[in-house]
């Protein structure tokens, strides 16, 4: 399996005023009608990513990340940590179905994987 | 910064005289050679009295001394990162103990009417949908539910004071990880 980058996540200590300005600015539908009250972005075009917003801690800085496609959460996140990758949110099951984990890369710079519902 | 600029003084030096010493180096800056040796090894900084009187005997113009001692009030990367991290695992702590929302989500996963839906626990809970959010993800960073949004703060379960205590521990194992020590006494 190839890993695609299969959406953008902006981390925000404003989510709502960040959606509020993106909509504004790029015409960006933001949508968070669904069990994780996720603010969905769906930038309308078939070009290039769609992505979400995500509030940020207050200690945390405003950033924001991508998500990988790989078909077990698990076994990507292992492979990881032997890359000296650091665990930042183990692997867990979302309402929808999908499955994701965030890491710290030896960088420090954080990342997500993520599987589809039924992928 | 300075100690660049520095070193850049006394390669040039060295350049135009082979023989040119550190000594005669800290000599000209009228300081001691092993404080200028720390120095220019980057094992502290110039003392912010001297560094005034240093740019001085190096002619250098007033504005860039005024970015030297800005620049010296910057933490280096080290302190800064970990600065970083104190103030991350403390807010982790500080967040635990002011939001009762960690300890009710807990409490409701264990309950078989439990809906892993964040609307529903922001109505269960009376904080907003974003306040759920952020109190699960630091749930599950701190190991306190698992991947399918369970209790896994262990058996018989905890109430809330001892959920809390808990979680505080589980914020010092994870702020040790990051070499960050709570103690007693305050420090850290």
């Amino acid at each position: 399996m190839n890993h695609p980058v299969m959406q953008f996540q902006i981390i925000s200590k404003s989510p709502e005023e960040t959606a509020r300005f993106y909509g504004s600015l790029f015409g960006w539908r933001i949508d968070s009608d669904n069990p994780m009250g996720y603010r969905r972005i769906d930038t309308g075009s078939a070009e290039g990513i769609h992505g979400g917003i995500w509030p940020a801690p207050p200690q945390a800085p405003n950033f924001v990340q991508l998500f990988m496609a790989v078909d077990d959460v698990g076994a990507s996140v292992a492979q990881a940590v032997e890359l000296g990758a650091k665990v930042l949110i183990p692997a867990t099951k979302l309402p929808e179905g999908d499955e994701m984990a965030v890491l710290h890369d030896p960088q420090g710079m954080p990342f997500a994987v993520w599987r589809r519902p039924n992928a | 910064m300075f100690r660049d600029r520095l070193q850049r003084e006394f390669d040039a030096r060295k350049q135009g005289n082979p023989r040119y010493s550190l000594r005669a180096f800290a000599a000209f800056l009228e300081t001691d050679h092993s404080t200028l040796s720390q120095v220019l090894k980057g094992l502290r900084r110039a003392p912010v009295r001297q560094l005034r009187a240093w740019c001085r005997k190096l002619n250098i113009q007033p504005e860039e001394i005024t970015i030297y001692l800005a620049a010296e009030h910057v933490p280096d990367a080290i302190t800064a990162e970990r600065q970083s991290q104190l103030l991350h695992w403390s807010a982790e702590a500080m967040a635990i103990v002011s939001a009762p929302v960690h300890w009710h989500i807990v409490r409701l996963s264990r309950d078989r009417g439990f809906h892993p839906d964040c609307r529903w626990l922001a109505a269960q809970t009376g904080v907003t949908v974003d306040e759920v959010n952020l109190a699960l993800t630091r749930l599950l960073r701190l190991g306190l539910i698992d991947g399918q949004w369970k209790d896994r703060t262990g058996r018989p379960p905890v109430d809330e004071a001892a959920f809390r205590k808990l979680a505080l521990a589980r914020v010092q194992e994870k702020a040790a990880e990051d070499h960050i020590k709570f103690t007693p006494k305050g420090n850290l």
